[in-house]
């Protein structure tokens, strides 16, 4: 009788661990591909995660598989196919932290495609849910990047500033918004002084040039109604005078945006290269 | 009580083990892998369909596997590779014909249709062939796309079963398409500035065309009559380059009116073609 | 909801597989944002006198009138560029009807909606190519394509 339970417990211990070698199959391919997306291997990883959801039955890794497939597509420049798979992580997610961390994903990936209207909405609803009121640091972090990847860098310093740890992107964004042109300003001047906006944006020469042009065309077509040679004034203000004024404020404005996106670019290039912190 | 209990036990135990030996045991066993690329398949994920399917020699054994190979391969746009696969196919698979007729549709695709032809003819298909038809009703499109003589009206639409009009209307547009002729432009413009582009349907152009021959000429005849010289003659400069640029012009608006023609007649080809899938029936898998 | 929103999910993911039909690595983009800004060429780097001499004369243009005056025209090539280019391609006289034919359609105000596909920076693309009266060099575009000059 002791004999054949022995047995019995012997044949049960034997299928059982053949029960568990299944979750350490999956586990091993879970690894393989995690070591595939170490490598840089995003494509390949890819696959063998898809084929780790198609076999995971339990749905033990559909969260983590989800997740780092939306980490290959990002690194591979596919940001719509990234939120989408960060979504399913998120739908897969038992947590609040899992929530939260995939919210973030989309958010990170909405600011670097540049959709950052999409990205400060989902922020705004990540602020108002009550589950997540001890994330406000992570959630101003993330608004001040979407600010700045929408171009509006004194925004962006407000929102960094109500985080408790990054006071060297506040003062990067305001120096940032500090040296940026006027674009409405460089216009409004030209408006009044034929060249000024230029002169304001540091072409100093095609403000030169420009007030030059104005004043000769001006003066020829004054002369010309003032000599009663209608028909000559007309053709001087409305070929040569009216095409230099608006000239002198289609350039005010063009270099005004021509230097705010070089100032906007050097900002950019360095926040990508050169700053050490947490970045999309 | 302990023998039920490890009754229980054994059975659960049991059924994980089956379980895991059948699903989850070997991941990259031939079976397994090839569930995943069927999977692959149905999501449209053809590239790493055709990686898995290949992984294994036993698996590409199967004909439906050769054959969704050569189809994925198709569909992204591997035109080579898919007429290689279809090529391939053995004369015992029940793919057979149906792989004949999409070795063309591949050759098809590639735009080579002298090679289409070429190939056709020399596959020396029987009538009895399936998709002889088929065959056939892509062999005579293909006429409609290169610059090669026409067959017949009458041969051309017998040989397809369905959408003739349609058919008749491109055979008609190919014998006679509706080009602008720019010796007629520019004779136009000669005799009255603009109206050559308006021939070619630039009616704006035309119109701005005149305004500005007319508008010159006559300040430059008004300058001259005022005995204005300097002003006469370089009006008259700028009169003379509106009309020779509306004239050249006018030629150079026939050309590209043309070759718009000859776009949208393409463009309305490939669209019947992929309305049609190629004159192919589609595969539900 | 959860369900919808996964079939949705699940029923796009059908639709973004078709990116995956090359196989793809590591991108490498940039925060930078795009910068569409053409700049002249002053360079006078050309073979021969004649050549020089229509450089010397467009550049002056550009410098004294054309970067002054503003943004006057909705075609790329604009029409000064067009005339150097058409010179370049053919011959001065050539050139010179090709530019006033390209002067007329410049001065349409009736809008050029339609008429002539676009670039990037929502210029009209209307290159010397189209007007050789050559029809193998005619690369033609429809109205509604964005052409990546």
């Amino acid at each position: 009788m002791q004999n054949n339970k022995k047995i019995f417990f012997t044949i049960f211990l034997i299928i059982f661990c053949n029960g568990l070698k299944a979750q350490d199959a999956l586990k091993t391919q879970f690894n393989f591909a995690k070591t595939l997306y170490e490598n840089e291997k995003y494509f390949d990883a890819i696959t063998e995660l898809k084929r780790l959801i198609f076999f995971d039955s339990s749905k033990t890794y559909f969260y983590e598989a989800n997740k780092i497939i939306g980490d290959c597509y990002k690194m591979g420049g596919k940001f719509s196919e990234a939120i989408l798979y960060y979504a399913n992580s998120e739908n897969a997610a038992i947590s609040d932290s899992e929530i939260f961390d995939e919210r973030i994903n989309q958010i990170r990936v909405n600011i670097l495609r540049r959709t950052t209207d999409r990205a400060l909405m989902m922020l705004d609803s990540l602020s108002s849910d009550k589950r997540f009121l001890n994330k406000i640091n992570c959630i101003n972090y993330w608004k001040g990047w979407s600010y700045i990847f929408s171009d509006d860098w004194e925004k962006a310093a407000n929102a960094f500033a109500k985080t408790d740890s990054s006071s060297k992107l506040v003062a990067f964004c305001k120096e940032v918004h500090s040296k940026k042109y006027s674009i409405s300003f460089a216009t409004l001047i030209s408006h009044f002084i034929p060249g000024a906006g230029q002169i304001y944006a540091g072409h100093i020469w095609s403000g030169l040039l420009s007030l030059g042009w104005n004043v000769l065309w001006g003066y020829t077509s004054i002369n010309a109604f003032i000599d009663n040679r209608i028909f000559d004034g007309i053709i001087v203000s409305d070929l040569l005078w009216l095409r230099f004024y608006i000239g002198n404020i289609q350039n005010a404005e063009k270099f005004s945006k021509e230097e705010n996106l070089s100032i906007t670019n050097s900002a950019l290039h360095f926040l990508q290269f050169e700053y050490r912190g947490v970045k999309p | 009580m302990r023998y039920f209990i490890f009754f229980c036990l054994f059975f659960n135990s049991l059924s994980l083990a089956q379980e895991a030996l059948t699903n989850h045991s070997n991941l990259f066993s031939p079976t397994n892998v090839r569930k995943f690329a069927d999977y692959l398949f149905t999501q449209r994920d053809y590239l790493r369909a055709i990686e898995e399917y290949q992984r294994y020699p036993s698996i590409l054994e199967n004909d439906t596997v050769n054959f969704k190979i050569g189809f994925a391969y198709s569909e992204i746009g591997h035109n080579q590779q898919a007429a290689e696969q279809f090529l391939n196919t053995s004369s015992k698979s029940i793919f057979f014909d149906l792989s004949k007729l999409e070795y063309l549709k591949s050759i098809f695709k590639e735009n080579n249709f002298e090679k289409y032809r070429y190939t056709f003819e020399n596959l020396k298909l029987k009538e009895n062939y399936i998709y002889f038809q088929k065959a056939k009703e892509l062999f005579y499109f293909s006429y409609l796309f290169s610059d090669e003589c026409l067959p017949p009206k009458v041969k051309f639409l017998e040989t397809f079963s369905s959408n003739q009009n349609e058919i008749s209307k491109f055979y008609d547009w190919k014998t006679d398409p509706p080009y602008k002729s720019a010796l007629t432009a520019v004779i136009l413009s000669s005799i009255i500035p603009g109206a050559g582009k308006i021939y070619t349907e630039k009616y704006a152009d035309g119109i701005i065309a005149f305004l500005a021959t007319g508008i010159l000429g006559y300040i430059s005849y008004t300058d001259f009559k005022a005995a204005h010289r300097f002003r006469a003659w370089v009006f008259s400069a700028l009169t003379a380059g509106f009309y020779g640029g509306n004239i050249y012009g006018s030629a150079a608006s026939a050309f590209i009116f043309n070759a718009k023609i000859k776009f949208d007649f393409i463009e309305s080809l490939k669209n019947f073609l992929e309305k049609n899938n190629y004159f192919i029936p589609k595969i539900n898998f | 909801m959860k369900f919808f929103l996964i079939i949705f999910l699940l029923a796009i993911a059908k639709v973004f597989a078709q990116t995956d039909w090359v196989k793809w690595g590591k991108a490498n983009y940039s925060y930078e944002l795009p910068n569409y800004i053409e700049r002249n060429n002053y360079s006078l780097d050309e073979k021969n006198w004649e050549r020089n001499l229509l450089k010397v004369t467009a550049d002056a243009y550009w410098i004294f009138i054309s970067d002054v005056d503003g943004d006057n025209c909705s075609f790329n090539p604009t029409c000064s560029h067009f005339f150097v280019q058409s010179v370049k391609m053919t011959n001065i006289f050539q050139g010179t009807l090709m530019f006033f034919d390209r002067f007329t359609r410049d001065s349409d105000i009736f809008g050029k909606v339609g008429m002539y596909p676009r670039v990037k920076d929502g210029h009209f693309y209307d290159p010397p190519s189209l007007y050789l009266l050559d029809k193998n060099k005619i690369n033609y575009f429809p109205p509604s394509a964005v052409v990546n000059n």
